[in-house]
């Protein structure tokens, strides 16, 4: 993948302090078509695709936030608080998203995953996970749990 | 290593290539003084070479933009009806066909290198910028403060209870560039002098961080406005009220109003909150039943705590307006919080037979 003068526009909005205050990257030097062909390399051999991915993350999302910031079981052991707040936050790709937290706890194993509504659209439209480090990466491979927990639902 | 090396000197020239090109479109082009007309009716002549959005608002024309002119928040939409030039690709995902059909544009991509003709909302004439300093900062709960900024010297701000501003966050830390955000006025319309806020902390957010972490009393703070429709209308339908954390504030605001001008129509305010610890301003809002002759205050929680020692409504806000509101009644909603809560809400009300143009809400 060739990183295009739009990319090149894209990751500059992705530094910190842009659109939120710690950015997209983390401590990720690497470009970002780098950063996206690499995981698309990592959740091809995990045997998914990010429409996969990001169908499930909606979906859990969208049973969560039927709650308003309550915590809801969804199926046996996924407890999820989607927490909103007022306003949009723009995505360096384009176009506005709900400002949404996601929490998915799995209540036997206490682990959790936190994402946003912006992580999804990025995911399923573009790829991208968010560059290593970023507190709002999501791990390729920590997504197959995510598949785990989804079956269990 | 001879790839490498190939690699590094043709991304140095490109980068030495971009940089002399931005220096000569800064100091060679002289687009000489710009006429920009509004509206048909007024003009403005500036200096070329500056994007629409700043020009604007070296006229004191203040369009609301949430990003500080990055192309990031795409909601600087002006419609330019000539001179603006070709669309961007950094406008597009902004505008819907039916914009693009009708000339919008993101004002701060539109570059002013020759006349232009524009077309705004009228009221955008009456948005001015104000200087504040600090007055005070309340914790309301762990994550919700209570703002008062008063004005300068000899300045006043006129605003209708609901509208809101946009408060102007500084550089700080990791934030390199000026951005501004939205929020409701707390505070009654007839002080003129100081406007409150209430605002809730967003996890990673450039300007909730600063409100939190950096603002301190005494600061001097810059705001425009005031923006919005979402006020209370002049008839004699009952009024529900529905919020969620910062939401409260604009209801605030509207209550003071039916408080100060006598407004006895009947009023019902449910604030929905997940436990006690969410819960702010009861006191205050139990003050406005006493104030407001046929106002009543339903606070709920979804989600008590043991501790809260809560008697009162439970359950999803949603749930206690199905319990408390009847059918086919001539109600008037003004809802303020998340997207989620609000939409939730609207489904609720129309349900109830409620027509969705009596159902007001803020869009930002």
């Amino acid at each position: 993948m060739k990183q295009t003068p739009k990319l090149d526009r894209i990751q500059r909005l992705m530094q910190p302090g842009v659109i939120s205050k710690e950015g997209f990257l983390g401590n990720d030097t690497r470009k970002l078509a780098d950063i996206i062909e690499d995981d698309q390399r990592l959740v091809a051999s995990l045997g998914l695709t990010h429409e996969m991915i990001a169908d499930v993350m909606e979906e859990i999302t969208d049973a969560g936030r039927e709650t308003f910031g309550s915590p809801k079981m969804v199926g046996k052991f996924l407890k999820v608080t989607v927490e909103g707040s007022m306003g949009k936050i723009a995505s360096p790709f384009g176009g506005l998203y709900n400002k949404e937290n996601i929490t998915v706890l799995n209540i036997e194993t206490n682990e959790s995953i936190t994402w946003t509504t912006l992580n999804i659209h990025m995911i399923r439209d573009h790829g991208f996970y968010q560059g290593k480090g970023s507190c709002y990466r999501i791990e390729p491979k920590n997504i197959a749990k995510i598949f785990k927990l989804k079956q269990m639902i | 290593m001879a790839v490498l090396t190939t690699t590094t000197i043709i991304t140095a020239i490109g980068v030495f290539l971009a940089g002399l090109l931005t220096l000569a479109e800064r100091f060679l082009l002289n687009y000489g003084i710009c006429k920009i007309v509004v509206n048909g009716e007024k003009t403005y002549e500036i200096k070329g070479g500056n994007h629409l959005l700043g020009s604007l608002q070296q006229h004191d024309i203040f369009i609301p933009s949430a990003c500080g002119g990055r192309g990031t928040c795409g909601l600087c939409k002006v419609a330019v009806l000539e001179g603006g030039g070709p669309l961007l690709p950094t406008e597009t995902p902004y505008l819907t066909a039916e914009e693009i059909e009708n000339h919008f544009r993101l004002s701060c991509q539109v570059r002013v290198r020759n006349d232009l003709n524009i077309l705004i909302p009228e009221e955008l004439f009456s948005i001015r910028e104000y200087h504040a300093k600090v007055i005070r900062i309340k914790d309301l709960t762990y994550d919700t403060k209570y703002l008062s900024l008063g004005l300068a010297e000899g300045e006043t701000v006129d605003f209708v209870a609901g509208q809101y501003i946009q408060l102007m966050i500084p550089t700080y830390g990791k934030v390199k560039e000026e951005v501004y955000r939205a929020y409701s006025v707390a505070s009654p319309q007839t002080l003129k002098t100081q406007i409150d806020l209430i605002i809730r902390r967003v996890p990673q957010g450039i300007s909730t961080t600063y409100v939190f972490d950096y603002l301190k009393e005494g600061d001097s703070i810059t705001f425009n406005g005031p923006y919005g429709d979402f006020f209370l209308r002049d008839n004699s339908r009952e009024i529900i009220y529905i919020a969620g954390g910062s939401g409260l504030g604009p209801i605030k605001s509207m209550l003071h109003k039916m408080a100060e001008e006598g407004i006895d129509r009947k009023a019902t305010f449910f604030f929905g909150c997940v436990s006690g610890k969410d819960l702010y301003f009861v006191d205050e809002m139990k003050e406005f039943e006493d104030r407001v002759p046929k106002f009543k205050f339903v606070p709920a929680l979804s989600n008590p705590e043991a501790n809260d020692g809560w008697q009162g409504e439970t359950g999803l806000i949603t749930e206690v307006v199905d319990r408390h509101i009847k059918e086919d009644g001539e109600y008037e909603a003004y809802l303020c919080g998340s997207p989620g809560m609000i939409d939730a809400s609207i489904k609720v009300l129309k349900s109830k037979g409620i027509p969705e143009e009596h159902i007001f809400f803020d869009k930002f």
